[in-house]
């Protein structure tokens, strides 16, 4: 019970879906998908944001959002997404918009992207759906 | 060496992403972050078989194309992720040697304000308080900072919400466990914002955002400001979350925006734009950094100023 409710909290937390306006039983599966594979870096050290953007990929077209990051610290951004969704991809860029190099992970409805900027400042998250039926998602990301 | 984790399907990962029709460049070098390919086990796995490794080379790819400006443009901006806790931006100036955080400490202030606005950007600033006293290891001041939070939370009418979050606060403060309160923290944080969601008080939740950055920010342009470096100093370079927060204490409606503690932080928000608004690859120098710490120390104090009547 505990554990769902604090899904809900953070579910509640985002953004994309107007804060109080109700959580569907996709986003809280995308949440809980993304939490899971999240879990592995906190073995590492990792802290995982409990704040997350939870979202409905559109059909052929991808998501961006908007995060600032510290040099120095380590990244592990990691994507969830409900069972329909069958290969997606996270990548990183710039404050210009250029792509910067990072580590990938893909697994079916997950993938995540590692990533240690040099620089302190904003940088944009890119998250796709490449095949798959109609998902929600849900970005989380740890820092250590 | 810094470890990192390669999923037990890495390899295969790694492979199918590269493999996205050109829509990837790739680049085999070694990294902070090394780690090794592993070898792709029989069956799938699932998420909880996701292992940690060591290893002396990564993998890093980038995406082929640049982001068009109207990605840029359009590119979503939520409290919950854009912007980074007061945790994140310690954990980066701890990477610049051991910082004495028992020294940025500031003494109790007032939790009997009268102004909602003022007790949701008092509210920011305490949970700020928090990370600092976890960094600092001293449970006794976590638990200081647990009730002074669970005593504003009280007239913002969420504090009910947050009961078991400040008991969680007092029990892992007494087992010392620091990395479990980082996230403690930002939870209780984000469980206050949802409440004020829910109870229609929308509004007050970027302000708690605010007041939490701005201690944030007086804490660590403190520290870099009486011991600088390079490093310390370039992490004080944070303009699109100072154009986020201006942005959206702008719209907020007039009642609240007149707010004499409201206004105070705006004005001083514009400064603080300026001057946390340095290149990329510039380092600021130690007038600017004791430039941000004057303007971000003030804005606090203004924060935490009982109005008189």
């Amino acid at each position: 019970m505990k554990i769902l409710s604090l899904i809900l909290a953070g579910v509640l937390a985002s953004t994309t879906t107007p804060v109080g306006l109700g959580v569907s039983d996709d986003e809280v599966t995308a949440r809980k998908t993304a939490l899971d594979l999240a879990g592995a870096f906190s073995n590492d050290g990792f802290k995982i944001r409990d704040g997350s953007w939870i979202g409905q990929f559109a059909t052929g077209k991808a998501s961006v959002i908007q995060v600032n990051l510290y040099a120095g610290n380590e990244y592990w951004f990691t994507l969830g997404t409900t069972p329909g969704a069958k290969k997606v991809n996270i990548s990183v860029f710039d404050e210009t918009g250029e792509p910067v190099e990072y580590e990938p992970y893909a697994q079916g409805s997950t993938a995540a992207a590692g990533f240690a900027p040099e620089a302190s400042g904003p940088y944009y998250i890119r998250v796709e759906e490449l095949e798959g039926e109609p998902s929600s998602f849900c970005l989380l990301y740890s820092y250590k | 060496m810094i470890c990192t984790f390669r999923p037990v399907l890495g390899v295969l990962a790694s492979f199918s992403l590269l493999a996205m029709a050109g829509a990837q460049d790739s680049a085999s070098k070694p990294a902070a972050t090394s780690l090794a390919p592993v070898e792709a086990p029989a069956a799938p796995a699932t998420p909880a078989q996701v292992t940690l490794v060591e290893a002396a080379e990564v993998t890093l790819i980038k995406a082929a194309a640049k982001l068009a400006p109207e990605d840029l443009a359009s590119a979503t901006q939520t409290d919950a992720l854009t912007i980074p806790t007061p945790g994140e931006l310690m954990a980066a100036l701890n990477k610049h040697g051991k910082p004495d955080w028992s020294a940025q400490m500031r003494p109790p202030i007032a939790t009997n304000f009268t102004s909602r606005a003022q007790m949701a950007l008092n509210l920011g600033g305490l949970i700020a308080d928090g990370y600092l006293a976890v960094e600092a290891e001293d449970a006794q001041q976590v638990k200081n900072i647990g009730r002074d939070i669970m005593a504003i939370a009280k007239p913002l009418g969420v504090q009910q919400d947050i009961l078991n979050r400040g008991k969680s606060l007092t029990d892992f403060a007494d087992q010392n466990q620091w990395d479990v309160l980082k996230e403690e923290l930002e939870a209780t944080q984000n469980e206050v914002k949802a409440a004020m969601a829910e109870n229609k008080d929308q509004d007050l939740v970027m302000l708690v955002t605010l007041g939490g950055w701005v201690r944030g920010t007086e804490v660590i342009s403190g520290y870099v400001a009486k011991r600088y470096t390079e490093g310390g100093a370039k992490l004080l370079r944070q303009p699109a979350i100072v154009r986020f927060l201006s942005q959206r204490v702008n719209v907020l409606p007039d009642k609240m925006r007149d707010d004499p503690s409201v206004k105070k932080a705006r004005v001083k928000l514009l400064e603080l734009e300026q001057a946390v608004n340095f290149p990329r690859d510039t380092t600021p120098t130690a007038e600017i950094v004791g430039k941000i710490n004057a303007l971000a120390a003030e804005m606090a104090r203004d924060i935490a100023k009982k109005e008189a009547k």
